[in-house]
């Protein structure tokens, strides 16, 4: 068969479409809801073409390839409707950045995406740095939107244990729903609703599990957007490394691609997109290995306790203390989630090192449960997990464990050795029909913990032992004769717990999986029945402060007002308070955008970025922070001087209202200029129009009758010879730098607010630390406010970016916990 | 087998009693729109009024007429020699008729609508030279309101199921070649040649094939296939059988929402009476033709009209459209070639069986054959549902059959073919209707709505309410639509609300191109219509929104502006009252006036304002509106 593409003479194959062939021969065609994983649907319309003899726009995706065709795809027509088209589905997504004219500077300055509750700009969205939309966009050249977009508000959905959900992005391509539908034979997820109010979702309200999901997480892997998203790796961004390996969790041995970054696993998916795989492997995984306990260092026991320790010393320990059961008492017990490698070492540890028959190798059942007796006589062991009742154990002269978590087993033992994971190596496994799969290292061990053939092969060399010389994983198989196994990339059947996650394994090396990936403890288990254990923070003490009003104004902005008496009686324009939403919470600094001495209370705006952020948000009125600690900082200075411009930006937009308020009052002229991404992130329209003697609120996307950045307005008056005498200015460091660089040519003296940059707010953690006019300051304690045009922006971003890293791998581990507080509260609004 | 033949005897028979009824004769029309108007109390009336006066008569409760402005309506014989029509006939009127007419010798002249039997009566014209039936031709309607649609011996008695049999003796090729030569469209909305799709049909492999009756009817206002199926079922069932005979089709189905309780009733006793004679099952009439059918029950939804996502919704899945090709014709309900048709053109399909092709297409125009029916509505004099021939002027069905326009206005302009459609500006009346004229004048055929519009409506107003229609119809399953109609109609909210921009005009030109040229589904490809057409034929209006911020008809509620003539107001103090913003000030007896800011136009003070002073008027733009209360008020004085 053969058509003609763009004058370019193809063949094509039976059934193939006409956009499979040309993308087979190298002709690109835009696509959105397509994936090569999936049945056409012909939803984006992006993929229109031109063919003859046929009326209108075919869609290239859903037409199959026709001898003869004489297809067009790049024609002006085609390229006007496409971009039309684009710039409609753009209208319901959060597309501020698309058209943002500062695009190219701002990824300079801040490539990575900021956390955020809800998305509302691919610089809070989570799938920044690996988005196509955002690419054609760019290829598309899109730089307006028709009319302003329409920001659906809805809230986060948190109610599946490791999937995010924010519809707020959602471009209905349908991808999820097809996948669902193909990978799970029936759709826990389906749209709903008619007209622009369709979204994707669960039918009747029901909850995932309910609906049928089975948390195989392909969904995640096929949208196209950062609608939805694994929880864990949300905030991870782009993966450095991707690794093609298989899953041990049981022997069904699924090809994965572990991704990881820095050296540490952030997640998982499946090689073989056509095949579902089960919750274990999509999304256990990193939180298994980083769960609460890790054993990291080796431990021997002394005087009667144990005692943290180097490995050379742990080895020649245990070398020691195996001597006197060499031929007499020994057994070794594994079970077979240990590769080929390790075991094959272990068997000839035992038998030729400690002389022993009693090598067990357990095979786990079902559940993955392994449990034996030990052999009759048995008096030194070496287990590696928890295989063995505690009643066995006590009658033991000698017991080394080697494992990954801390069990009964260890606690009794003379020696603990931390072992690396599946994902922390190489090496070889069985699957379950008797096939070899390949191990392959994906990330590095915590700590000290090595692999287990290490650990045994050091004893056994410590032991006087020949033979045990090997350097790495290969040298052992070369020993056994082991080809290279293959990755089990394609399968007929979908393994049994991904298309029924009550099948799943319960256990890993006799640790409950679970106990490790708080999500799981939500999903029931076949013979367990469903415990949906929900770690619940109850508003406990009565002390503290009191919220007495709380409002969310524009998405992820809230307005809170709290009940402090002294703070409200010596607050001043321009100061913060510190706020600890429990015993235990980090400190967190929020500007104060009003108060009420005679009511006693003070008004925070509180933008709804990270961990802190989100717990006090996630209050109710009548909640209680635990403490609150303020006013701090030196007080914007007021003075009458003219004509004053306050900027803001983000939660900038309420905080600098006190400033505004005071300069007015001090008898100036105050052009009052805020700026947000779009319409539906203004807020304090009228609060500011009141007192403001001139308000301009800008949109980044066009979509308010200013289009741009408060920057481009303050650098237009002062070009038009408008006379400033002061600038205050108080949003993200992006915008107060922009700000900076227009009126620096002025001269016109401008001070900017570096509140967003504070951590703890006590000048002790150095977050905070800026240098100005070539001289080291904390924001907290110096500032807030700084001669913008003194301040080195450049350090300043290179600064946040490295503790934003940090913050977000703090977040990745306290998400699930912070996920049941939020839905203990019922704070469905919450991120 | 021979059951078919002995029923027609029998129909013979029942139809005597209707022709040569020895006891007077009701035919009450009871369908869903005579229901509404209230034939159950007239039914009511009339039954205890001949039990009270222990008249023997017989009352049949049959389809409707299509006379909607004077329903309900009753066609009453006394006699073969003295049968009429009446209309608007209440509880009273019947009695009255009852007394006067059947009892006695006075026919009630003044509520005829016209005499149905030949011969003078007392100066009762003929009912089909009434001014609303002249230009009409009714054939696929010619039984509704004249046959009891649940006596299928009725419908046999009037030839029904003879086209059947015609059919089975041609055999299969040249039924396709008769219906071809007919030259017979689709009747749903696009007009496509209906042998094209039996053709494609019957060559595309694959067993078994349907055939399914699109009954969905979803156009807000149109009910021309509702009426059709209450009135005359057998008709519709007939075409089915016609149809799925030459196609192959052993199944067949019926997709009929479920807001039509009596068109589903109609239905499923019709089948039953089909089974009784044999008319479905196995080897219908000896011929070796086997088939069944199905009702489903749509949800209502507009856009499971669209075949696809009707086929979709059949087979229990969400209701969305799928791109094509390929086409339903080889490849619908599962997998299976499939014919969707129309309940209208399945009307036709007895007639042109019985009658012949030549006989069909002696009616309409050189691209549209035969007669169409429409649901004509809006302001103009007699609403209705009509059947005309095909190419007739939009200027005839206005005035001629529906009697121009009340209250003296002047026509504005017509919109055909319901939200899909557009609408034909008043200096185009002379245009014929037909599916080529339409389209090219930027609307289409449809499936028979026809909304009178007159100089009260404004066109922005009009392709809001429109676009607001298909806006919440929308699947949501592809973008340009589900976007794109969303988007236009908040550039049409702008500008009612005389925020608008002139630049907008153009952006609202290029978003419904876009939308009518990517859009998935025929809903989508249609929704600009409205747009398009009123941007065409009525830009100015669109202009002035935006420059002078008026609307011309006074319908743009943000564009206008109450005030008071200090001349006329008496200080009375009425609108004061009504006022739910207190916008209005001003002392007892003394004139009031209104506070423009605080009015939100909600026109409470115009009602309230005694219509002796009718002090309150309109701003819009530069024009000034009083109303005509006064005028009227002080002549009545
Ligand atoms: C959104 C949409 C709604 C439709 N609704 C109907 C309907 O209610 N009834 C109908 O007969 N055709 C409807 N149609 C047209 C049908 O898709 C189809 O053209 C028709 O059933 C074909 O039958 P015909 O050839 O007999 O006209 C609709 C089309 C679209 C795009
Ligand atoms: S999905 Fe996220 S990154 Fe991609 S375009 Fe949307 S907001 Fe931007
Ligand atoms: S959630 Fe993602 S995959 Fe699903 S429809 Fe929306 S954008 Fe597509
Ligand atoms: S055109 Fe509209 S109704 Fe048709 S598929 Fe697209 S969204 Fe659905
Ligand atoms: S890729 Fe073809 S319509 Fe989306």
């Amino acid at each position: 068969m053969k058509l003609t593409i763009d004058g370019k003479t193809v063949s094509a194959r039976e059934g193939e479409t006409i956009l499979d062939c040309a993308l087979r021969h190298d002709i690109s065609i835009p696509h959105l809801c397509t994936h090569s994983a999936l049945p056409p649907f012909g939803a984006c319309r992006l993929c229109l073409v031109e063919i003859e003899g046929m009326r209108g726009y075919p869609t290239s995706c859903t037409t199959p390839a026709e001898d003869g065709m004489v297809v067009r795809t790049d024609t002006e027509a085609l390229g006007g409707l496409r971009r039309n088209i684009l710039s409609l589905i753009m209208l319901e997504h959060p597309s501020a950045c698309l058209v943002c004219a500062k695009r190219e500077l701002c990824d300079q300055y801040r490539p990575e995406a900021e956390k955020a509750g809800r998305t509302t700009g691919c610089h809070t969205c989570n799938n920044k740095e690996i988005c196509d939309v955002r690419v054609m966009a760019e290829e598309f050249g899109l730089s307006e939107l028709p009319v302003p977009p329409i920001y659906h508000e809805r809230p986060v959905e948190r109610s599946n244990p490791f999937i995010d959900r924010d519809l707020n992005l959602c471009i209905l391509c349908g991808r999820c729903v097809r996948i669902c539908r193909h990978h799970q034979e029936m759709t826990a997820i389906d749209f709903i609703g008619r007209g622009s109010k369709t979204r994707i979702g669960e039918a009747f309200g029901r909850s995932p599990y309910e609906a049928g999901c089975q948390f195989c997480g392909a969904c995640v892997d096929v949208c196209p957007t950062g609608s939805l998203c694994d929880r864990y790796a949300k905030w991870r961004g782009r993966p450095e490394r991707r690794t093609a390996t298989t899953c041990l969790f049981c022997n069904a041995a699924c090809a994965l691609e572990l991704q990881s970054s820095g050296g540490e696993l952030i997640g998982a998916k499946a090689v073989d997109e056509t095949t579902p795989i089960c919750v274990l492997g999509r999304f256990a995984i990193p939180e298994f290995l980083y769960g609460a306990g890790r054993l990291r260092v080796p431990v021997v026991r002394a005087d009667g306790s144990l005692r943290e320790t180097q490995w050379k010393e742990a080895i020649e320990a245990a070398a020691e203390k195996l001597r006197p059961y060499v031929g007499s008492g020994f057994a070794l017990v594994c079970d077979t989630t240990s590769t080929l490698q390790d075991r094959y070492i272990f068997r000839k540890f035992a038998r030729e090192v400690m002389r022993s028959e009693n090598f067990v190798e357990i095979e786990p059942d079902a559940r993955g449960a392994s449990r034996v007796e030990l052999p009759p006589g048995t008096k030194a062991a070496l287990l590696t997990g928890d295989f063995v009742d505690a009643g066995q154990l006590e009658p033991l002269e000698l017991l080394i464990v080697q494992d990954c978590y801390p069990t009964p087993a260890s606690e009794h033992a003379d020696i603990v050795l931390p072992v690396a994971l599946f994902p922390e190596v190489d090496g070889t496994l069985m699957d379950v029909s008797g096939r070899e799969r390949p191990l392959r290292k994906a990330c590095e061990p915590p700590g000290q913990a090595r692999p287990e053939w290490w650990i045994v092969a050091e004893i056994a060399k410590a032991m006087g032992a020949e033979g045990f010389a090997y350097d790495s994983v290969a040298t052992i198989s070369r020993e056994v004769g082991k080809s290279t196994a293959e990755l089990l990339t394609e399968r007929d059947e979908a393994p049994p717990a991904a298309t029924d996650v009550k099948r799943r394994r319960a256990y890993f090396r006799g640790h409950r999986i679970d106990e490790k990936v708080p999500g799981l403890r939500e999903l029931p288990l076949d013979d367990a029945p469903a415990s949906a254990r929900r770690v619940g923070v109850e508003a406990e003490s009565a002390g503290g402060f009191r919220i007495v009003q709380k409002r969310e104004v524009a998405p992820n902005i809230h307005e809170i007002v709290i009940e402090a008496p002294g703070i409200a009686k010596k607050a001043q324009p321009g100061q913060f308070v510190i706020v600890m939403v429990d015993e235990t919470s980090e400190r967190a600094p929020y500007t104060l955008s009003d108060w009420d001495a005679e009511e006693g209370t003070i008004t925070l705006v509180v933008l709804e970025v990270g961990h802190s952020s989100r717990k006090l948000t996630v209050l109710r009125e009548g909640d209680r922070v635990a403490h609150l600690a303020g006013p701090l900082g030196i007080p914007a200075e007021v003075d009458r001087l003219g004509t004053v411009v306050v900027a803001g930006g983000c939660y900038g937009i309420g905080a600098i209202i006190p400033i505004a308020r005071a300069m007015r009052e001090a008898g100036n002229r105050v052009i009052g200029i805020v700026e947000a991404r779009s319409h539906y992130l203004h807020y304090f329209g009228q609060k500011l129009e009141a007192i403001c003697d001139e308000l301009i609120q800008t949109a980044i996307d066009g979509s308010m009758p200013t289009k741009g950045h408060a920057a481009d307005v303050i650098g237009e008056k002062l070009r038009a010879g408008e006379k400033v005498d002061r600038v205050v200015v108080i949003g993200c460091p992006f915008m107060m730098m922009l700000v900076a660089r227009e009126t620096q040519p002025f001269r016109v003296k401008t001070l900017a607010a570096l509140n967003s940059i504070m951590l703890d707010g006590t000048g002790m953690c150095g977050a905070c630390r800026v240098s100005v006019g070539g001289k080291t300051k904390f924001a907290c304690v110096d500032g807030p406010f700084f001669d913008a045009h003194l301040i080195d922006w450049d350090e300043l971003f290179t600064r946040r970016r490295a503790y934003a890293a940090h913050e977000v791998r703090a977040v990745g581990r306290t998400e699930s916990v912070a996920l049941h507080a939020c839905e203990a509260h019922g704070a469905g609004a919450a991120r | 087998m021979s059951s078919l033949r002995e029923a027609y005897r029998k129909a013979q028979a029942e139809w005597q009693k209707i022709e040569n009824s020895e006891v007077p004769l009701f035919l009450v029309g009871a369908a869903t729109c005579g229901r509404a108007a209230g034939s159950g109390e007239v039914l009511e009336a009339l039954r205890s009024e001949l039990d009270a006066r222990s008249v023997e008569a017989r009352v049949i409760e049959v389809g409707c007429l299509g006379l909607c402005s004077f329903e309900p309506t009753v066609v009453v014989r006394k006699d073969s020699a003295a049968t009429v029509c009446y209309g608007n006939v209440g509880p009273d009127r019947i009695v009255g008729i009852l007394e006067n007419f059947v009892m006695g010798d006075d026919p009630c002249a003044e509520w005829a609508l016209g005499k149905m039997s030949p011969g003078e009566l007392d100066g009762i014209g003929d009912f089909y030279d009434h001014p609303m039936l002249r230009r009409q031709v009714r054939n696929v309607l010619q039984n509704c309101g004249l046959i009891d649609p649940e006596n299928p011996y009725h419908y046999l008695a009037r030839e029904g199921y003879r086209g059947l049999l015609r059919a089975l003796e041609l055999g299969p090729d040249r039924v396709l070649e008769e219906v071809k030569a007919s030259g017979l469209r689709g009747r749903g909305g696009a007009g496509f040649p209906t042998w094209q799709k039996w053709e494609a049909c019957r060559n595309a492999p694959g067993e078994p094939k349907y055939l399914i009756c699109n009954a969905d009817e979803g156009d807000p206002g149109a009910f021309m296939n509702r009426s059709l199926i209450e009135g005359d079922p057998h008709a519709v069932l007939e075409g089915m059988l016609i149809a799925a005979f030459t196609l192959g089709a052993s199944q067949g189905y019926i997709y009929c929402r479920a807001e039509y309780p009596l068109a589903l009733h109609r239905l499923e006793v019709a089948i039953g009476q089909m089974r009784d004679l044999g008319l479905l099952g196995q080897d219908i009439e000896g011929s070796g033709f086997s088939f069944d059918l199905t009702i489903k029950k749509g949800a209502g939804a507009f856009v499971c009209g669209e075949e696809t996502a009707l086929i979709a919704s059949i087979e229990g899945l969400r209701g969305m459209p799928r791109p094509r090709p390929p086409y339903p014709a080889v490849s619908g309900l599962r997998g299976k070639p499939t014919v969707i048709q129309n309940v209208e053109t399945l009307g036709n399909l007895p007639l042109i069986l019985r009658r012949g092709p030549e006989w069909f297409s002696q009616y309409g125009s050189e691209s549209s054959k035969g007669t169409k029916t429409f649901a004509l509505a809006g302001k103009i004099n007699r609403t209705g549902l009509i059947e005309v021939t095909m190419g007739i002027t939009l200027k005839d069905i206005v005035y001629d059959v529906g009697g121009g326009i009340p209250g003296g206005k002047a026509l504005k302009a017509v919109q055909t073919g319901g939200p899909s459609g557009g609408c034909i500006p008043a200096e185009k009346m002379d245009m014929p209707v037909d599916y080529e004229s339409l389209r090219e004048a930027g609307s289409m055929m449809g499936s028979g709505g026809m909304i009178v519009l007159d100089e009260d409506t404004c066109a922005v107003d009009m392709a809001k309410y429109f676009l607001s229609f298909t806006q919440e119809e929308s699947c949501g399953k592809c973008a340009p639509c589900r976007v794109g109609t969303r988007a236009m109609l908040s550039i049409l909210e702008r500008i009612a609300a005389g925020e608008g921009e002139m630049a907008d005009l153009d952006r609202l030109g290029e978003m419904a191109r876009t939308v009518k040229d990517a859009s998935l589904c025929g809903l989508g490809q249609t929704a600009p219509n409205p747009v398009l057409t009123t941007l065409r034929y009525f830009r100015k209006e669109y202009e002035e929104h935006i420059e002078k911020r008026q609307c011309g008809a006074f319908v743009c509620n943000r564009l206008l502006r109450y005030n008071i003539d200090a001349d006329r107001c008496s200080g009375c103090g009425a609108c004061v009252r009504a006022c739910p913003v207190d916008a209005i000030s001003g002392e007892r007896k003394k004139a009031h006036v209104i506070d423009q800011e605080t009015c939100v136009q909600c026109g409470a003070c115009l009602t309230a304002c005694p219509d002796i002073y009718a002090a309150v008027y309109r701003r819009s733009g530069e024009l000034v509106r009083y109303e005509e209360r006064r005028e009227k008020a002080e002549k009545a004085i």
